[in-house]
């Protein structure tokens, strides 16, 4: 009896001394990748850290915290809604009474931000259609306002349905043969059309000025008032913001949306349910690229000015990572998800060199310990199908 | 009420079916049998339009069903029971339900939505009891349960059911088996594909062999149950 519980006892030592040696082993490659670029010194700090890392999230492990953390179950905000919403409503309308501008600011691109995953979301969230193209549609929506307003002197409420209707109607005619392909396919090219328009605006000199880009886009006018003060310009992304989150939430809610869920979850079965799931996946690329041409516009009206670089792949990715981060097809978790990326770059401001390094390892603890995302709805339950 | 006119379905080079021939009369349990890769699953899918065919027609009560998406199949009262459940996992029981009345007559079916969740409770009770859990919670009897049910949802008047029996304890089957009888006895006509022969001819009117994207024999279930051909190369004696 007590030789074999011995015998246990050696056994799992030697496990223990596996494991820690595999760690040593990763911390050391991890170390000799960043010798050449930082010397000896940066290379034993960076060996120590990773392995301090490892070993915290196998006790984490053993704890069964990271068990925990993912069975946390963020309570709908449905049910507190009474109680939530007007508060966070009137903390929001109070805001730029208190802040400085430079946080108004930040706060007005997190809120465009939030538009840009709000629709995101609708495609690759509820439809589950991979898009890494979604710069494009917000270049579309942004560029059209810019031209628009330069050349003809449109101004910005004309504008507004224009610019949403042509990131819309480019979301439509990419995925009318775009959506004849599945998953990975699907995936590259949406990422290619990305890539297409970016160069299109890049090279067609005549309309679209080249890399310079267009100056001088004019802010919007409310009967005859200028938007042009941060305080003002705030409260309109907050109601465009507002807008979009109670007619997605609708729209996900009514047929459309059940329908959108059905083709993400299994196709076979949502057609075998008699949903015509070509109708509705262009639906979801059509509005969720609505939502990027809104966010378009408003960027081009914040900035007065628009050039290709704003819109490069890594901004496709950086909307994605929003919403994965907050919960994929959560709406949200979009909104979180884009208010916590768009926020921690700026707050990390001071350690400038290192802000994407904390962000990167960030992202990687939250696909560790909690991978349905912030607000995320699997509640840690495995499905079997 | 069902009529297929030599049917030629292939998937890209590969003929799957070669001329198959199949009447389903109104009221009836017909049931297709044959060995893994003879064309029943492909039989289905052609029918419901999810596969086209390269030649030949299907009629659904005198109506060419060739150049109807599959939607609008689902809209004409043919209901599909895919092979291995798909069921919506995330989605809970009720609302997996509910994608099941999604087409045919928004206004029909909101009259009847209320009667058609009675009814799918009360051949499947255990369905309630699980009503508000996800269905990928569900074992695997209670979500061929959850798939059959939320076919019914639809109204069919033609039910395709896709291997029912696929990995569920004996138990289990004969459990379905006894469900889609009663089924059948409240007027709805069902095309059976399985690989539990013995089952399946012992509950059908009447039944098709296919073997190799033809139809090898046909009679009622009785004569295919005591045929000679058939007990050695499916029943296993």
């Amino acid at each position: 009896m007590r030789q074999s519980r011995r015998a246990e006892e050696q056994k799992s030592r030697n496990l223990n001394v596996r494991i820690l040696l595999r760690y040593c082993a990763t911390a050391l490659f991890a170390a000799l990748l960043f010798l050449p670029f930082k010397g000896l010194k940066a290379a034993g700090i960076m060996f120590i850290c990773i392995l301090t890392l490892l070993s915290v999230v196998s006790l984490l492990k053993k704890t069964k915290i990271i068990d925990a953390i993912k069975a946390i179950h963020i309570p709908e905000i449905g049910r507190f809604r009474t109680f939530f919403i007007p508060v966070l409503l009137i903390a929001s309308a109070a805001l730029p009474f208190i802040l400085k501008d430079y946080y108004i600011d930040v706060i007005i691109m997190s809120g465009i931000y939030i538009l840009l995953a709000l629709g995101l979301n609708i495609i690759v969230g509820f439809t589950g259609l991979l898009n890494l193209g979604f710069a494009a549609f917000y270049a579309i929506g942004a560029y059209t306002y810019a031209i628009l307003n330069t050349k003809i002197g449109l101004g910005f409420w004309a504008s507004l349905p224009i610019s949403a209707s042509f990131a819309a109607l480019a979301g439509l005619l990419l995925a009318i043969p775009a959506l004849r392909l599945r998953g990975d396919y699907l995936a590259i090219v949406t990422l290619g059309f990305g890539e297409i328009v970016r160069l299109v605006l890049n090279n067609w000199d005549s309309l679209t000025n080249g890399p310079n880009g267009i100056t001088g886009i004019s802010r919007p006018l409310l009967m005859g008032f200028s938007l042009a003060q941060l305080q003002y310009y705030y409260y309109l992304v907050f109601v465009i913001v507002i807008f979009a989150v109670v007619v997605i939430k609708r729209v996900e809610s009514s047929r459309i949306g059940r329908a959108w869920i059905a083709i993400k979850e299994n196709e076979i079965a949502a057609s075998s349910m008699g949903i015509n799931t070509t109708k509705y996946k262009l639906y979801a690329f059509t509005f969720g690229t609505f939502w990027a041409g809104i966010a378009g516009i408003l960027f081009s009206a914040k900035m007065q000015f628009v050039s290709p670089e704003s819109f490069t792949f890594m901004e496709s990715i950086l909307i994605l990572s929003m919403i994965i981060l907050g919960g994929i097809g959560n709406t949200y978790g979009a909104i979180i998800g884009a208010f916590i990326l768009v926020l921690l770059p700026e707050m990390l401001r001071e350690v400038q060199l290192y802000r994407m390094l904390i962000l990167g390892i960030g992202l990687v603890l939250l696909m560790i310990f909690r991978p349905q995302g912030i607000v995320g709805g699997v509640k840690g339950v495995h499905f079997r199908s | 009420m069902l009529k297929l006119v030599s049917i030629h379905t292939s998937y890209n080079n590969i003929k799957a079916l070669k001329g198959i021939d199949i009447e389903v009369n109104k009221g009836e349990i017909v049931c297709l049998i044959g060995s893994n890769g003879a064309g029943k699953t492909t039989t289905l899918l052609t029918i419901s339009g999810i596969l086209k065919p390269d030649s030949g027609d299907i009629f659904f009560e005198g109506e060419s069903l060739k150049n109807i998406a599959p939607h609008n199949i689902v809209n004409k009262g043919i209901c599909h029971v895919p092979e291995g459940r798909r069921i919506f996992p995330r989605l809970t029981v009720i609302e997996n339900l509910e994608m099941g009345a999604y087409s045919v007559n928004f206004k029909y079916q909101i009259s009847n939505f209320k009667n058609n969740i009675e009814k799918v409770f009360s051949l499947f009770p255990i369905l309630k009891e699980r009503v508000k859990q996800p269905g990928g919670t569900l074992s695997g009897g209670e979500q061929q349960m959850l798939a059959i049910g939320r076919a019914l949802m639809a109204n069919p008047k033609l039910l395709l059911l896709d291997e029912p029996s696929l990995g569920l304890a004996p138990i289990m089957v004969s459990k379905i088996f006894k469900t889609i009888k009663e089924i059948n006895e409240e007027g709805v006509t069902i095309l059976l594909v399985e690989q539990n022969a013995k089952a399946a001819l012992r509950l059908s009117h009447r039944g098709y062999v296919l073997e190799n994207g033809t139809i090898k024999l046909h009679g009622s279930g009785e004569e295919l149950l005591h045929n000679e051909d058939v007990k050695k190369a499916y029943l296993g004696e």
